[in-house]
């Protein structure tokens, strides 16, 4: 606890989201390096801390790739009709607003933003909950032509401070591509409407990024079976 | 090769609903439909409300606009707008412009009032002596004029929400401006109510009036081809109202209710027409007696 006396609560909290959001990154799939995801509290400070030390919010943004791995994950396999299907996930761009009111404005600042940079999707992380029109456009983003492919995910400081998915209670999940999806279903006589379904609002769910229609095979620990897989249909 | 399944081959899906089950009628699709296309305007208002916000935070047109005298075409506009608006929406409006940076009133151009330092609380000298109120609640507004203004436009809002609106209620908004006599010339919306008791102006703003009423009116005609004003409702579910009301034929004349025939000093025991044995006075000819079953006995 010694070398935390001489850093600002704040400094901590965001060494804190700053580390979930590399490890969510990671998780997701996107190009990381393990030493970036446990950066110390004395590194994270020298290099984003203001002379008051507080964070510098604005120097915090990084980008992704994503790796050959995740690439394939998000490819569909190909078809007469489509010989080659392109990826549907791109670069990834990850920003921290230091606004105290986020709005229609920002969001929109942010939306061209990714669009100039040609960024395929979008994470901005806020200080407080963005107001209700806002998220209105956010629900719609999706669709509008005017943002990026990928949408815009937005996650509130409080909700990262944690990684939830280290908590023991919370079982792995690991997201299944599109042909694993298609054998499974083949696999059990399903069609994807049986299968149990998740919430795409869900904590784990918006921490992997799941879009609607994918599959997440969840593996949790049995005391009969050792382990046991189930699946969720996101929606 | 795919794995081999050890059930039977049944033909009947589970999944398929039975079928004695009710059949769906027409009545019920009306109504599924009647309730989807409710949903579907909600999504569209709800849209509209979002495009308006965000064209209402860069309001108004001109940076030198006077919010006390706002151009007919901004005032047409931000009216034409605000017939979708709930109070709420007026709220997020406001909220949006705030983090804009700009006065609360959308056709105000100047930027929000500053507090006076960055505490949390201010002290504030009213009428009634001094109030703490939050430093958000200062900063606002440019100022109790466009305080004023803005919430004159936000008791006019209806609380329902539009798509569950019928047509023609609440279809216009009126602004609080100054010098209002200049003003209603200008502006189309009571224009025609005032050019019949005052024929004798110049030509030109007669001309400037009248194309105006010109406009007006095509707007109108547009709506009506949109089916916006008319009782949008009532046209969706023409087929839920039955126009043909069918009498009750009676067949029968009608009976008075019998009374009740035995044990009638009982009657006020009864619950439901039933009267429960447990008070009911020992009968003869009962015959499910409790003593009765050995009466039958041989020997």
């Amino acid at each position: 606890m010694d070398e935390r006396s001489n850093v600002s609560p704040n400094m901590i909290k965001m060494w804190r989201v700053y580390r979930t959001v590399k490890e969510m990154c990671m998780d997701r799939g996107y190009e990381m390096l393990k030493e970036d995801t446990d950066i110390s509290l004395d590194e994270f400070a020298a290099r984003f801390a203001k002379e008051d030390g507080e964070p510098d919010r604005g120097r915090m943004h990084f980008s992704c790739q994503p790796t050959e791995a995740m690439l394939v994950k998000y490819t569909d396999s190909p078809t007469p009709k489509n010989p080659n299907p392109v990826p549907q996930i791109g670069t990834i761009w990850i920003e921290f607003n230091s606004d105290d009111a986020v709005g229609l404005k920002q969001l929109r600042d942010y939306m061209q933003h990714l669009v100039n940079g040609s960024f395929y999707s979008g994470i901005m992380v806020v200080q407080k909950p963005m107001t209700g029109m806002a998220l209105r456009l956010l629900r719609g983003s999706a669709s509008i032509e005017e943002g990026p492919k990928g949408g815009v995910e937005v996650f509130v400081e409080q909700d990262l401070l944690v990684n939830i998915t280290k908590h023991e209670l919370v079982p792995k999940h690991v997201l299944l591509s599109k042909e694993e999806k298609a054998q499974l279903l083949q696999r059990y006589r399903l069609k994807e409407t049986q299968l149990p379904r998740i919430q795409v609002t869900d904590p784990v769910a918006k921490y992997l990024g799941l879009r609607r229609g994918q599959v997440v095979k969840i593996i949790r620990k049995s005391e009969t079976a050792g382990r046991y897989a189930s699946y969720r249909w996101a929606i | 090769m795919t794995p081999k399944s050890i059930l039977k081959n049944s033909t009947v899906s589970t999944n398929e609903p039975s079928a004695t089950s009710k059949p769906y009628t027409q009545r019920h699709r009306d109504v599924a439909l009647q309730h989807a296309s409710i949903i579907e305007e909600q999504k569209r208002v709800e849209k509209e409300v979002l495009d308006a916000i965000m064209t209402l935070m860069d309001f108004p047109t001109s940076p030198t606009a006077d919010p006390m005298r706002p151009s007919p075409s901004d005032a047409l506009f931000f009216q034409g707008l605000m017939v979708n608006f709930q109070p709420s929406d007026y709220d997020s409006l406001i909220e949006e412009r705030n983090i804009a940076d700009r006065c609360g009133y959308a056709l105000c151009p100047r930027p929000k009032k500053k507090a006076p330092s960055k505490a949390r609380k201010h002290f504030i000298e009213t009428d009634k002596g001094v109030e703490i109120v939050d430093r958000r609640t200062l900063e606002v507004w440019c100022s109790d004029d466009c305080a004023r203004r803005a919430l004159y436009v936000k008791v006019q809002l209806s609380e329902e929400p539009a798509w569950m609106r019928r047509g023609g209620v609440n279809d216009k908004i009126e602004l609080l401006v100054e010098n209002a006599e200049d003003h209603h010339k200008a502006l189309p919306l009571r224009l025609k109510q005032e050019a019949a008791p005052k024929p004798a102006k110049s030509e030109e703003e007669e001309d400037v009036a009248s194309a105006w009423a010109a406009r007006d009116d095509a707007l109108a005609d547009l709506a009506l081809e949109r089916g916006e004003k008319p009782g949008r409702l009532s046209k969706a579910n023409k087929d839920l109202l039955r126009t043909h009301i069918q009498e009750r034929v009676q067949t029968a004349p009608s009976v008075p209710p019998e009374p009740p025939t035995q044990l009638s000093g009982q009657s006020h025991m009864a619950i439901e027409g039933h009267i429960p044995r447990a008070d009911r006075p020992k009968d003869e000819d009962e015959e499910d007696d409790g003593t009765d079953w050995d009466k039958h006995l041989p020997g």
